[in-house]
């Protein structure tokens, strides 16, 4: 007999290390003077902690949560912090870093999909990642599939895992636990779909290995997990919907007879500290990036819908620049040119899109001619572009995308001097295609009224844009706060999501209570009581809720 | 005005390193580029062109290098120039920069005669030699001044602005001539348009074989080449210095002293 697919799952016991020889700091004040940096992440808030862990393996993390459960000391789970809604930061209690499991440990070739797939230990940076498969770094690993490594190196194509969230410093189980996306999410999704396998430590101190397509709710929306000793933690997943159709981080993911690997993917680690990950990843072709022009912000939105609906071109992403944020870099250019590092932004530019397409030199003339048709529906012509596909022009155009965030960060520095409480306000909104237009006119009137200094940038092919608002002073922080609160609404009623990509976290628990209710909220919390009944990892992340 | 420019493709020097054991480079993974020096040459050039528009500047880039080498004509052929010309055949391979200047000559001298102007890169960031521009000039009898950062163009005269190790010099030459550029007009490397990328590839990009060109065989390549690379090798790594700790000024001075003393770097004592 052969059991294909299941709702219930067998936790394991590991080979749990002695808690003494594991490196660990204790005293919160040694914490905050000399390792600093574990209490915060990218959204700056600031957190506390008595105990700060470095386990080297699972076995140690086992011991770690063993300590813990039996002291009743909450755990805050750290990766690399490259987050920007505080949901590393630990409140008190306990740190839980993963950064020293920075190895890649297997490499398998999967017959029934054709595509080969990567082992894991949770703290590898994505760059780590892709520098180790461009350069075919795999001749130490584990072979978990027979002739693979060999047949993998003497291949003439490059491959890559294509997950880019920016940060590259990014760890993989951080990229796991916040399903974590980007730009190329247009092409390649979230990070979801890439996860094959992962290894979970849970609170009773058990391991569960989840392997994509094997374990899913029943029609009643239940999972078993058998424990060694006999007892079961039942629990039942979220009835409400999770919405799937805008890119959507915010919530605990739900799906009638979902998959339980789905559970844990962008659970901002509630449920439990991520051990290992296997992920796919794929043949890297050549690229050729692209800035196109706009006079108008239509013109570039008309643009945006006509490539996308096209489907003989294929972009990697699609970025938005809005007229604001134009002024913004024009700024810049006229006082340091080489701090921007590219052309003049033509003078009449009101807006851009910033797209990579495939690159080969047999179909570019082509691919071109069809964008020219397109840009000149949209009263644009090719003339008012950029255009590059060596390694040493990729950087430029990627680093003219980050200039603008950048520079939003300086300018509020600088604001930050006489005003110590001012803060960017950086929202991270996303609304259905067919309100993307609706809302961006929205943003403006409402921005435009109230007389506050804003850009509009980001992934506009995702209909998820970064609307950044720069308070001049106090006053106008505590106006943009209103105002981001109104959007956020607007988005959810227009049938988005207050967090495309960013996540809840700490900082954004207020704006899940727009898109959930009470109740749905409550459900997630069942959940959460299941899987870590005595409340030990990352609380307050998502939703409210006391640690022990 | 007919108006040459000379350029080379290169690897990513920054990226390149050197196998100890072999002493070969190690060019995985290395992209290669069109030299930079090369390209403020063709942006000198496009810079003449733009300041003399009733001038009709025409701008042709040329290379000797293996098919690949196209990739680098390609990139001039999106910043302006109007035709490009590479010089390619086994029997090139292995030249040294006597054999690159003479084949470089003959290429120009026939296909690209009644120039006015050639432009070349100071020196190719792979080699470093600088050395073909010289011998370019020599071979085709013309004036050359080295180390240009500005050229304007009057009459049948070209003002060049040059470094020097102490400032500027302002020199001016009939036609043609040969200039070397160390540094582009912009300190921002220009970028095509998607617009530029499609014209480049409807622009002419013509391959030469070495049955084309009038020279013997026994001039080209290896055989033609009085100089042979032997060995490349990384330059020896510096011994790091020793650092003594400052927070003690007094110590710190013994320590310093003491050092010198053993080395007999410093003869009188003190009291």
């Amino acid at each position: 007999m052969n059991i294909v697919a299941s709702n219930i799952i067998y936790s394991k016991k590991v080979e749990v290390e002695p808690f003494n020889e594991i490196r660990k700091i204790h005293g919160s004040q040694i914490i905050s003077s000399d390792y600093p940096a574990y209490l915060v992440d990218e959204s700056k808030l600031e957190g506390t902690a008595d105990w700060l862990f470095f386990p080297k393996s699972e076995g140690e993390i086992i011991s770690i949560i063993n300590y813990l459960r039996e002291k009743k000391i909450p755990a805050y789970i750290s990766a690399a912090r490259t987050g920007i809604v505080g949901s590393s930061v630990p409140k008190c209690g306990s740190i839980l870093s993963i950064e020293k499991m920075d190895k890649m440990l297997g490499f398998g070739f999967d017959e029934n999909n054709g595509n080969y797939f990567c082992r894991f230990e949770p703290g590898i940076t994505l760059k780590a990642i892709n520098d180790k498969i461009l350069k075919k770094e795999v001749e130490k690993v584990k072979e978990l599939t027979p002739n693979t490594i060999s047949r993998f190196i003497k291949e003439k194509k490059s491959y890559y895992y294509p997950m880019d969230p920016t940060e590259m410093s990014a760890s993989i189980s951080g990229t796991v636990a916040t399903n974590a996306s980007g730009a190329g999410t247009f092409k390649y999704g979230a990070t979801r779909k890439w996860v094959k396998k992962i290894r979970v430590a849970l609170a009773i101190g058990e391991i569960l290995e989840i392997q994509r397509g094997k374990y899913f709710a029943s029609n009643d929306g239940t999972f078993i997990v058998k424990q060694t000793d006999g007892t079961d933690l039942v629990f039942k997943i979220p009835s409400y919907k999770f919405n799937t159709n805008v890119k959507n981080a915010a919530g605990i993911y739900a799906k009638p007879n979902m998959d339980l690997i789905d559970l844990f993917i962008g659970s901002e680690g509630i449920f439990g500290v991520i051990t290992e990950v296997e992920v796919w990843i794929i043949e890297k072709h050549p690229l050729i990036s692209n800035v196109l022009f706009f006079n108008s912000e239509e013109n570039a939105l008309d643009f945006v819908k006509k490539i996308r609906n096209n489907q003989t071109v294929s972009p990697e992403f699609i970025e938005y620049f809005s007229g604001e944020s134009l002024d913004l870099l024009r700024n810049i250019q006229n006082n340091n040119p080489a701090l921007i590092n590219m052309p003049q932004i033509p003078f009449k530019a009101r807006s851009a899109i910033f797209f990579d397409l495939p690159y080969s030199e047999d179909n570019l003339v082509s691919y071109f001619e069809k964008i020219d048709k397109l840009a000149k529906q949209c009263n644009t012509t090719l003339e008012a572009s950029w255009s590059g596909y060596d390694n040493r022009e990729f950087a430029r155009f990627k680093h003219f995308r980050h200039a603008l965030p950048e520079t939003v960060n300086s300018i509020i520095a600088e604001r930050k001097r006489q005003y110590p409480d001012l803060h960017k306000l950086g929202t991270d909104m996303c609304v259905p295609e067919e309100k993307f237009g609706e809302m961006m006119k929205y943003y403006h009137s409402v921005l435009r009224e109230a007389t506050l200094e804003y850009v509009i940038f980001g992934h506009i092919g995702d209909n998820h844009v970064h609307l950044n608002i720069l308070p001049r002073n106090t006053k106008e922080l505590k106006l943009g706060v209103k105002i981001y609160e109104q959007f956020a609404k607007k988005a959810v009623e227009y049938g988005g999501s207050v967090s495309a990509e960013h996540g809840i976290g700490k900082i954004k628990v207020d704006f899940l209570k727009i898109m959930y209710n009470e109740k749905e909220i409550e459900q997630m919390r069942t959940v959460k009581r299941a899987l870590d009944p005595l409340l030990l990892f990352n609380c307050g992340n998502i939703f409210e809720m006391k640690g022990v | 005005m007919k108006i040459i420019v000379t350029i080379k493709q290169v690897p990513e020097a920054d990226k390149v390193a050197v196998n100890q054991e072999t002493g070969t480079l190690i060019r995985e993974g290395v992209e290669s580029i069109l030299n930079p020096f090369c390209e403020y040459a063709l942006d000198m050039a496009v810079k003449i062109r733009d300041e003399n528009p009733d001038i009709v500047v025409e701008i042709n880039a040329i290379s000797m290098g293996p098919p690949q080498a196209k990739m680098a004509l390609l990139r001039c052929l999106e910043l302006g120039a109007d035709k490009a010309f590479l010089l390619s055949d086994l029997a090139f391979a292995g030249s040294d920069v006597w054999a690159t200047a003479l084949t470089l000559k003959e290429g120009i001298r026939k296909f690209l005669p009644n120039f006015d102007l050639i432009l070349c890169g100071k020196h190719a960031i792979d080699g470093d030699t600088a050395q073909v521009p010289a011998e370019l000039a020599e071979n085709l009898g013309i004036p050359q001044i080295f180390y240009g950062i500005d050229a304007k163009v009057e009459k049948k005269k070209i003002r060049v602005k040059k470094e020097t190790e102490n400032g500027f010099q302002i020199i001016e030459t009939r036609t043609p001539a040969l200039i070397t550029i160390s540094k582009g007009p912009s300190n921002i490397r220009r970028l095509p348009s998607m617009k530029n990328i499609i014209e480049a590839r409807n622009k002419p990009l013509e391959t030469i074989t070495a049955d084309k060109l009038d020279i013997e065989k026994e001039k080209l390549g290896l055989n033609g080449s009085y100089t042979q690379v032997i060995n490349i090798f990384a330059p020896p790594i510096k011994e790091t210095g020793k650092i003594i700790d400052g927070s003690d000024p007094g110590k710190a001075a013994e320590q310093m002293m003491a050092f010198l003393r053993e080395r007999k770097l410093i003869k009188f004592e003190v009291d």
